[in-house]
Order: C-alpha cells, then sequence, then structure tokens
C-alpha cells in the first residue's frame, strides 16, 4: 500500500536569500526515476522535511516546465523547522512529499484578462503562473500584476522584476518603503481602486494574508468582477496533505486537497473563512 | 445455539487471538483483555472507553529516520479479537475504515483485529440511544463492517452470523454450524443519504453566529473530553521526535479543542474562541463527514454527553441548532458522493 506520508530525499541544488527572511531553495529528487515523473500546476503545494524537525506546506513557485529538473521553494523563516532550513546550503538533503492540494485551473482563465494580486510572502505561488504567461504557455489576453510589500527588503524575485515590467502592467506598493521609494506608498487595494485597466471580465487570483483578501474583494466587487472569477488560495495549518488530520478544514472542504485554490463563489459563505 | 456453544467458539478464538470484550471492573464498564467466558458483560450497554484504542493508538510511529531517509515502521502487533462491540460502535468502525482506507498503519491493525459484534436484542439498544434516525432495519448489519456478530435473543438462544470471508472461515473452523452469511453492502444504505443528516448539515451551516454558540462559548471549557471518548473523533498531529537516540516523525491523537490545533508560526489561531472550536467540532460530524462519506458524522452513543464535565448535552445542541431559520444557503451546492 503506497504511505501517504513516505517522504523522498531530495538534494539542494542552490539555496538564496531573496529578501531579508526569504530564501529560494532549488531541489532535485534523488531518486532521478522520480524526478523525471514529476509534475505539477501552479497552486500546488510541496510538504518539505528534516528529519527531526517536522514538515510544513509550501508552494512551489518554480514553473511546470522545468518540473523534470528542479523544482524551487520559496521558504519564509518564521518557525524552528524553516531556521533548520535557512542553515543548509546546497549538496544538503531534505525530505519531499507531494505535490499536494488542486493548483490553479488555468483553462479557466482563458481568453480573459488576468490580474494576479500578491501580499507579502503570498507573491511566492504566483510566480509560475507569471512564468508561464511570460513563455506564452496561458492563454490570457492582457496580465496585470499587483504587489504589496512591507518594504524593499521584503519584496521576492527582484531579479524579475524588469522582465515582468516589459511584458506585463506590474505595479508595487510598499507599506513603509525607505525616503528614496519612487513607487506607490501604502496598500495593494490602494493600486486596485486606481487601476483604470480593470474590466469586469478579468480573472483575478489573490494570494496573501486574509486581512488582504477582504479589502481587495471589496475593490474587485466595486469593479463588477464576478464572485467566481475571483479565485484565493487559502493558507491552514495541516499535516497529513489528504484531508484525515482535519487541521486545515473549513466550511465542508479541506485546503490541502479541495483548495488551497477556492473561487470566492465557493466559499465566500463560510463563516470566518478569511 | 446455545451459551455453552458460543463459549467453544470463545475458547476456539482464544487459541490464535487475544480476546479483548466489556466487562465490569467494579462500577465501571471496561473493555480489557478477558481469559474467561464467564467476566464477559452481555449487558450491551456501551462502555464509556472506545474500541478505538485499538485502530488509532493515540500515538503512532510513522518512521524512523536514517540521515533523511524515512523508513516505514509499520506496527507490530498482535491478533486482537474485539468480542462485543455493539451497533453504534461498528458503526463508527465502518465510518472509520472509509476515513483511513488508504492508511497502511491504520489497514495493518485492522487486518490483525477480528470484529465481533454483538447486540442482546437490537430494539432495546436503539431506544436508549437514540440521537440519529437509527430505525431497526432488517438491513442494519449489510452497512456494518465486522466479522462476526453475535444476537441474544429473548429466549436466551443466540443467533450467529458472519460478514466477511475471514468471520466464515472462523466460524466454520470452529465448528459453527448454525449461521447465516450476511455480504457488506457498503457503509450507505439503499434508502439513500439519511435525510434527517442532510436537513442537520444545511442548518449546521447556517446556524454559526446564532445564540446556541453564544451560549456554549460561556458554559464549554474547551477540555476535549469529549472529543477522546468519541468512536468518530480521530484528529491528529504529526511530530517529530529529534532525540537522537530516537529520531521518528509520530502521529500523534489531538482534539480540535487543544489550543495548539490550529497554532502556526507566527503565533496565530485559526480557532482561537471556544464557540469557534465547538462549532468546528460538530462541523466535523455534521457537516464534513456527511459531505464526504454520506454519512453521519455522530453514530448517536451518546458518550460525549456523559463525559462533558458541564453537562453539555449533544442532543439538546442538535435541537437548537435543528431551530435555525432557513436564512440563505451557505454552501452550495452540496454535492454529495455517492
Ligand atoms: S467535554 Fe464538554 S466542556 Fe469539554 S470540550 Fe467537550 S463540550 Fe466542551
Ligand atoms: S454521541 Fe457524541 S461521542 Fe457518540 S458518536 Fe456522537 S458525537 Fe461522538
Amino acid at each position: 500500500m503506497n504511505n501517504l506520508y513516505q517522504t523522498q530525499e531530495a538534494k539542494i541544488l542552490s539555496a538564496k536569500m531573496v529578501s531579508d527572511d526569504t530564501m529560494i531553495f532549488r531541489f532535485y529528487f534523488v531518486d532521478r526515476k522520480l524526478q523525471n515523473q514529476f509534475a505539477f500546476l501552479p497552486g500546488q503545494f510541496m510538504q518539505i522535511g528534516l528529519a527531526g524537525w517536522g514538515e510544513c506546506p509550501i508552494s512551489i513557485c518554480s514553473s511546470p516546465k522545468n518540473s523534470k529538473e528542479y523544482l524551487e521553494l520559496a521558504i519564509r523563516n518564521v518557525g524552528v523547522l524553516t531556521e533548520h532550513l535557512h542553515k543548509l546550503k546546497a549538496g544538503d538533503l531534505v525530505q519531499l512529499r507531494g505535490p499536494f492540494g488542486n493548483g490553479f485551473d488555468v483553462d479557466k482563465f482563458k481568453d480573459k484578462p488576468l490580474i494576479l494580486i500578491g501580499g507579502g510572502c503570498g507573491f511566492i505561488p504566483l510566480r509560475p503562473l507569471i512564468i508561464d504567461y511570460l513563455a506564452g504557455r496561458l492563454e490570457n489576453t492582457i496580465l496585470q500584476l499587483f504587489y504589496g510589500c512591507l518594504n524593499e527588503k521584503t519584496l521576492l524575485f527582484k531579479d524579475e522584476h524588469a522582465v515582468w515590467n516589459r511584458h506585463a502592467d506590474f505595479d508595487i506598493a510598499l507599506e513603509k518603503p525607505s525616503a528614496s521609494w519612487k513607487g506607490a506608498k501604502g496598500l495593494v487595494t490602494n493600486l486596485i481602486k486606481e487601476n483604470k485597466k480593470i474590466t469586469p471580465n478579468s480573472v483575478a487570483v489573490l494570494v496573501g494574508p486574509p486581512k488582504m483578501y477582504k479589502f481587495v474583494i471589496e475593490e474587485l466587487k466595486k469593479k463588477k468582477i464576478k464572485d467566481e472569477n475571483i479565485y484565493l488560495s487559502l493558507e491552514r495549518k495541516m499535516y497529513c496533505g489528504a484531508g484525515v488530520c482535519q487541521h486545515c478544514a473549513i466550511g465542508p472542504y479541506y485546503v490541502c486537497k479541495d483548495g488551497p485554490v477556492f473561487s470566492w463563489d465557493q466559499i465566500k459563505d463560510i463563516p470566518e473563512v478569511i | 445455539m446455545n451459551q455453552k456453544e458460543l463459549e467453544k467458539i470463545f475458547k476456539f478464538l482464544g487459541r490464535q487471538w487475544q480476546i479483548f470484550a466489556p466487562q465490569l471492573e467494579g462500577d465501571n464498564l471496561a473493555i480489557s483483555a478477558v481469559e474467561n467466558f464467564a467476566e464477559i458483560d452481555w449487558s450491551g450497554e456501551i462502555p464509556l472507553e472506545t474500541w478505538k484504542k485499538f485502530l488509532i493508538p493515540s500515538e503512532e510511529r510513522l518512521f524512523v529516520f536514517d540521515s533523511q531517509k524515512s523508513i516505514e515502521t509499520l506496527p507490530e502487533i498482535q491478533k486482537n479479537a474485539l468480542w462485543g462491540v455493539n451497533v453504534l460502535d461498528l458503526k463508527a468502525i465502518t465510518l472509520i475504515d472509509q476515513v483511513f482506507g488508504k492508511d497502511p498503519y491504520y489497514q495493518k491493525r485492522r487486518s490483525n483485529s477480528l470484529l465481533i459484534g454483538y447486540s442482546g436484542g437490537l430494539e432495546s439498544d436503539y431506544k436508549k440511544y437514540k440521537v440519529l434516525s437509527h430505525n431497526l432495519e432488517e438491513n442494519v448489519l449489510e452497512h456494518l463492517a465486522f466479522d462476526i456478530f453475535i444476537v441474544k435473543l429473548k429466549n436466551g438462544q443466540v443467533k450467529l452470523y458472519s460478514g466477511s470471508r475471514r468471520g466464515q472461515e472462523t466460524l466454520d473452523k470452529s465448528g459453527a454450524k448454525d449461521y447465516e452469511n450476511i455480504e457488506f453492502a457498503g457503509p450507505v444504505p439503499e434508502k439513500g443519504t439519511d435525510k434527517r443528516m442532510l436537513s442537520l448539515m444545511d442548518k449546521m451551516e447556517k446556524s454559526y453566529g446564532t445564540k446556541i454558540w453564544k451560549d456554549l462559548d460561556k458554559i464549554c471549557i474547551a477540555c476535549g473530553k469529549c472529543a477522546i471518548n468519541c468512536p468518530t473523533c480521530f484528529c491528529f498531529d504529526v511530530v517529530d521526535k529529534s532525540d537522537p537516540k530516537d529520531c521518528s516523525r509520530c502521529r500523534n491523537a489531538t482534539t480540535c479543542f487543544y489550543n495548539d490545533f490550529s497554532l502556526v508560526a507566527g503565533g496565530h489561531k485559526e480557532l482561537d474562541k471556544v464557540k469557534q472550536k465547538i462549532y468546528f467540532w460538530y462541523a466535523h460530524k455534521f457537516i464534513r463527514i456527511p459531505f464526504e462519506y454520506n454519512l453521519p458524522g455522530c453514530v448517536g452513543c451518546g458518550r460525549c454527553t456523559r463525559v462533558c464535565p458541564v453537562g453539555i448535552k449533544l442532543n439538546d445542541v442538535l435541537a437548537e441548532v435543528g431551530k435555525t431559520k432557513e436564512k440563505k444557503v451557505i454552501v452550495k451546492p452540496i454535492k454529495l458522493k455517492t
């Protein structure tokens, strides 16, 4: 019988700090056959673990097109396990299992303007979608990116911003920027409120803290975007990844297997869901 | 069949299996190992303790580690015969079988456990423990997981059923001839989804924020006793031991009432207030399990009510929830797997 909890050894190809608390790791499975068969969807996540320190769920931030060579996870240092992970370097081993979750159903986004809205480290799972859009693998008419962050230090994927800017409308708002910051100040909500290009037929994908969801959804509703075209990725504590341990339950769903991506239409009436 | 013949079967089983059965220890009805047939309690009362300790232990080692390799540690367990499991507890096991259907640790324990159900005349059992609509129908046994089932008839005679190939083989080997075989027809009755379950599910979804949960917020002390004693509760954490001598990953039972249940790094707790916790518990029984398995998540054993230190009664809570007005549809559409 397949053991759902069975982890696989993965080796770190590279590890680099991308903001003051987040490190991007590139991994490949020690078992080459496994890497060759590995496939995932943008928006899915892995359970990463270290012997003796447990596991935690992390969204995959590389593109599915490279899945046969490697996968990338951006890991923020917030707890004991992540602290141990941050001490690792190229060549070190970790445990991986997955992918888990439903991921983004990009077929549903087709032929519509795509709006990606990320807050803080919530921006991480959006990156595979951006990469795929830039590579022409998403059939969306235009791409608009909105990124809200605390300050310059916590901004992720800075090396890639120039490319994104060239091919998409890319707006950043910083809550507490340094004096030299020339861009927008404040919350990502303001960027959306002030944007004149957002059309009612758009699909919006939101990833970030629950506080952001509430206000951003309000703005999107004002722009007449339909509930079924607003997608959000939820975060909950989880252990098993198969809807058994109960930690990630919301309404009748489990974030680990029915999510993490839900349409607003699906979950808007579940009490205290965001 | 009479008592004497049943005792023969008991003795036959005892040669291969460690038999556990309800027995009176002082005033307390316990589930423990029995050597003598005479020790078994036949009252049909529901022991406070559940049978889940044999199938979902409160701590289970999943792996040991060699560097970052995880080496599976399936349980080395003896063959247990669980004798005298009442219908409601069999219902619970039938449900748990669904939930842990793909879990190799559970399956190993389950395959080493011979399930022997017992009813001292079903009707009276049902009158006593009526929570959901358990009507005694002819085909109750068809939807229960068991190997052997014993019914004590009013005239003191015993009727035996087998409910699996293993049960059949065991009875044959024991020399029992007079038994009926029941083919397991899956956990969901033919008449389809339980109507009361559906209506309760709907009302449970709409009731959050109503008075009953505000009241429970003040009364419940979130001790978790109801969950620990409930035969359909199985929440767990997966926790590592970083002890260099015993570096391993374990699955430990928990309850949704405990403070660390939803606590994440950084200090945020999704379930912070008591009303959130107790609603989450009820939602598991009356929303999530029905939604996923098309079965009620509560078998109506009454244990939660018996153990609650502040006197919260499940039936009373459900009655209040049942009064919830149909305001709006919360989760739509309700898709049930069949
Ligand atoms: S046993 Fe009673 S007080 Fe304790 S958590 Fe359950 S409902 Fe609350
Ligand atoms: S009556 Fe209480 S203890 Fe028994 S199954 Fe229902 S919720 Fe669990």
